[in-house]
């Protein structure tokens, strides 16, 4: 069963705790960002919008980063659809990074490999999928939340997750924008 | 299993072969309790306690980043003492704690006997068990001089609460209330209480209504539903205005004024007298008055409300006035410790760690330093005066200077007067993790553990009476000592250590704790105690000279000022030659001068900036993302430029101003980004002795 992330923008105030949990639990360091929360502006004064996204692998349907790997060091786990690289394999050629669309892939310096969200999977400090992730259970105002497709699309904004999930939809991001459907559209 | 589950961490600690132990974070003043996970003395994660209402689980970018500090290689490792010339920039020598203590008591005693023990005064910033300094410098030395950081904080916001409701610190009970109006409150954006945001955006989701007044698109701001973008310096005019309305539309709480409230029907004259209308304030605060009829109208008829400040209406020479004048808003609205209101919280029955006997007490001849230099409603010290003191002996001699986890060379303004201190004073000792700007100009410098690295018990920051435990969790850096033992070595020098008579600090745990309904065994197992919320203490009666919510203040009265609110200009008005407002805004994953040397933090932001809007940026040709300089009548600085539509044009927003451009603390932080405060002149509040960190006029350029 595909899992991903839920995420609400209203909520996330860029505190950037996600963040540093997503490094401090899976030991990342100092160099690529896993997760990144990124302020989107618009507007011109006195009417302005702003609108912050917590933003991490997507864990992609049809992922383009394993289409791109050369060595075939992405794969995609059939049993919860997370996108996850073997670093024994991996070059480093950096090929995932120019293919996925969100800058997800990043590269360490330190060891010449590519690394990236792994959904708390790092080998040795795996988190079970039952439990939530470091970026969700740190979150002040819960804006992020991990799990099955199929739960997330239960929990709130279920339209929008059933119709971004939907079973024929191919590519579908594993990720689920809790949002207004138009930006910045109250 | 979700992020509330009581068993998570220990499932977590598993995982990471670590074991968890109950603490709070000490990282900003809020304090959030934490569950922290060590294996092999090291700080492997970090999580909140699931169970303590402070923040359900959740941390803040640099709670879990702080690990870091426990184990950053530029700590300061041994006691350090000055080989050169004072005023010149620091050089040290290592010593030993018996050397260090024996220096300080040494020092102590002549300073009390040739100027009395008045001249020796503690500030802190982060107050880690200070109130061990205070039974040794106050208690048993004599000094009345024991103080924080509050001027340079929110001191307006403080004095307003305590001549209003006399509260020291009201909380904000966000979740039940349907109309939330915040004057330059950035609670979203700097430091926070994390159950407040959480509640804030939980109400928001139910439909509570959001104001944000603010010459900033703050982080907070942004999540409004409607923001305000006010002339800087001029809430009190608007607050006034809409009280204006409110009284004259009648749409107060008639029964509520008449019985919980002082000075109602003078302050209904006071407002006519002076023309308080929103006619009156819509050219000062650039806001239409239509627009401010409507806002007090919405205000006063949507309830439960909430009128806060923090920060934001204070930083000018007119920020106590426009305080109270917030704060009324809710008076006549009936709107003060109801659900969904200001909280006057009650806080715990901790008691002190050591008992002092009477006989043993030293009372000071010499009143307090702030109410000898005419501030006696400062609710800390002016610290913006302390100068005065030091160098020129107004209102009278300070010789000793204890800085206690705590940076004024970079925290206040006025830069230079703040170093040229340091040459007066025959004892200055700094008491802290980093050789930081201040310590470079102690005589002494005293490494204090972290708050990894020690215990703390005191009282938690939340809506409800709370006591929150911090543990050690790792070995001590270096030779580093926590506060509890430095004063005990002091006062044994001194002849006192019988009155610290603890070993280890369980012994000072058990008596702290003696009130509290909970052992220390059960505070060390849960991390917290949580009394019961409570709502409703208008009418028990207030601890104010009538009892009552005093919209007549007796204090100013006393004082010799006008009881009522007034408004008048900020100090500092931009002119043709330095055209633009500084104002001031912090960031959310740094806190205040204390984080820069992680590199953690300094990952996600590395540096400050400046924002200006986009009409005032094509007016000065500064470009997004390039670097500029800003002069002040005073001094120019050159820094980061951003380029925004969130912001009044005629303003310029620095960013976290002094908390970067260090030239000490270590090796991450040194030299990124810009330190602003000496583009401010000394520009004290006449009130409160805030420090008015946006009494300042300057103008900008590229940097070349």
């Amino acid at each position: 069963m595909q899992h991903g992330f839920y995420f609400d923008h209203k909520r996330c105030v860029k505190c950037h705790a996600c963040e540093i949990a997503c490094k401090t639990w899976n030991e990342v360091e100092i160099g690529p960002r896993w997760r990144e929360v990124v302020k989107i502006e618009s507007g011109t004064f006195p009417n302005v919008k702003s609108m912050n996204v917590s933003m991490a692998c997507m864990h992609c349907g049809d992922a383009p980063c394993r289409n791109a790997c050369p060595v075939s060091a992405i794969t995609k786990r059939a049993d919860d659809g997370l996108v996850v690289v073997d670093q024994n394999t991996c070059i480093g050629c950096g090929f995932c990074s120019w293919a996925c669309p969100f800058n997800a892939p990043q590269l360490s310096a330190q060891a010449g490999k590519m690394e990236k969200c792994n959904f708390c999977q790092t080998p040795g400090k795996e988190r079970p999928l039952d439990m939530p992730r470091a970026c969700e259970e740190i979150c002040p105002t819960g804006a992020i939340k991990s799990g099955s497709m199929a739960d997330l699309s239960n929990q709130g904004r279920e339209r929008a997750a059933e119709r971004l999930s939907g079973a024929d939809m191919r590519g579908f991001p594993g990720i689920v924008v809790g949002a207004q459907e138009q930006f910045g559209g109250d | 299993m979700n992020v509330m589950d009581r068993n998570l961490g220990e499932r977590l600690a598993e995982i990471k072969g670590a074991k968890m132990i109950k603490s709070f974070c000490y990282t900003c003043p809020w304090q959030c309790p934490t569950e922290v996970f060590v294996r092999d003395d090291k700080i492997v994660y970090q999580k909140g306690n699931p169970e303590a209402p402070n923040n359900i689980g959740s941390r803040c970018a640099k709670g879990m980043a702080s690990w870091y500090v426990s184990k950053d290689p530029d700590r300061l490792k041994y006691p350090m003492l000055r080989t050169n010339a004072k005023g010149e920039p620091g050089q040290f020598k290592r010593i030993s704690w018996d050397e260090a203590f024996e220096f300080i008591a040494k020092k102590l005693k002549e300073i009390a006997d040739h100027w009395g023990p008045e001249s020796v005064a503690l500030t802190c910033h982060h107050d880690p068990n200070t109130v061990f300094y205070h039974h040794l410098l106050k208690d048993l030395y004599g000094s009345p001089n024991m103080y924080a950081h509050t001027s340079g904080c929110e001191q307006d916001r403080r004095s307003a609460c305590l001549d209003l409701f006399g509260h020291v610190f009201p909380m904000h009970d966000f979740a039940n209330s349907k109309y939330v109006m915040l004057w330059g409150m950035n609670n979203l954006g700097a430091n926070q209480g994390l159950w407040e945001s959480r509640a804030l955006m939980e109400a928001k989701a139910k439909g509570c209504r959001l104001v944000v007044i603010d010459p900033n698109f703050t982080e907070t701001a942004q999540k409004a539903d409607e923001w305000v973008p006010i002339q800087p310096g001029t809430d009190g005019a608007l607050a006034l205005a809409m009280c204006k309305t409110i009284i004259d539309e009648k749409l107060y709480d008639e029964a509520f004024v008449s019985s919980h409230c002082e000075g109602f029907t003078g302050f209904q004259d006071h407002l006519s007298e002076k023309g308080y209308t929103p006619e009156w304030a819509e050219d000062i605060c650039g806001i239409d008055a239509e627009r401010i009829k409507r806002l007090a109208r919405e205000f006063a008829t949507t309830k439960p409300s909430m009128s806060a400040i923090f920060k934001g209406s204070g930083y000018y020479t007119n920020g106590h006035d426009a305080g109270r004048a917030c704060y009324i808003l809710d008076a006549i609205c009936g709107e003060v410790d109801k659900p969904g209101n200001i909280n006057l919280k009650d806080w715990a029955p901790l008691g002190a760690p050591v008992n002092i006997p009477e006989t043993a007490i030293k009372q000071p001849e010499k009143e307090p330093l702030h109410v000898a230099m005419g501030y006696p409603l400062a609710p800390d010290l002016p610290n913006s005066r302390l100068p005065d003191a030091v160098i020129n002996g107004h209102p009278y001699p300070i010789k000793a200077w204890f800085v206690h986890a705590s940076n004024p060379v970079m925290s206040d303004p006025n830069r230079e007067r703040v170093q040229e201190m340091f040459k007066n004073l025959e004892l200055a000792v700094s008491l802290e993790l980093y050789m930081s700007e201040t310590s470079l100009e102690c005589d002494i410098v005293l490494p204090e553990t972290s708050f990894h690295e020690q215990a703390e018990i005191r009282q938690g920051m939340w809506l409800g009476p709370e006591v929150i435990l911090c543990q050690p969790v790792v070995e001590p850096v270096g030779e580093a000592k926590p506060a509890y033992e430095i004063v005990k070595g002091i006062a044994q020098k001194m002849g006192w250590g019988h009155h610290f008579p603890y070993e280890k600090w369980e012994d000072w745990g058990e008596v702290a704790m003696k009130d509290i309904p909970m052992t220390l065994g059960e505070l060390k197992e849960k991390g917290f105690w949580a009394g019961e919320v409570r709502y409703n203490r208008v009418p028990e009666g207030l601890p104010t000279a009538s009892g009552k919510i005093e919209i007549y203040s007796k204090n100013y009265e006393n004082a010799g000022l006008n009881p009522y609110p007034e408004y008048t200009d900020r100090t500092v008005i931009p002119d043709d030659e330095y055209p633009l407002q500084v104002t001031h805004s912090k960031l959310s994953m740094h806190c205040n001068i204390v984080t820069q040397n992680n590199p953690y933090l300094m990952e996600v932001c590395g540096e400050n900036w400046v924002e200006i809007n986009s009409i005032d940026a094509a007016k000065y040709g500064i470009r997004d993302g390039e670097r500029c300089i800003i002069e002040s009548p005073k001094d120019n600085i050159e820094i980061l430029a951003k380029v925004v539509e969130g912001l009044v044009p005629g303003c310029i927003s620095i960013r976290h101003g002094h908390g970067f451009g260090h030239w000490a603390m270590g090796s991450t932080a040194k030299g990124k980004g810009a330190h602003s405060n000496n583009l401010m002149d000394t520009h004290t509040n006449p009130v409160t002795g805030a420090n008015c960190y946006n009494e300042c006029k300057v103008r900008i350029r590229q940097a070349i």
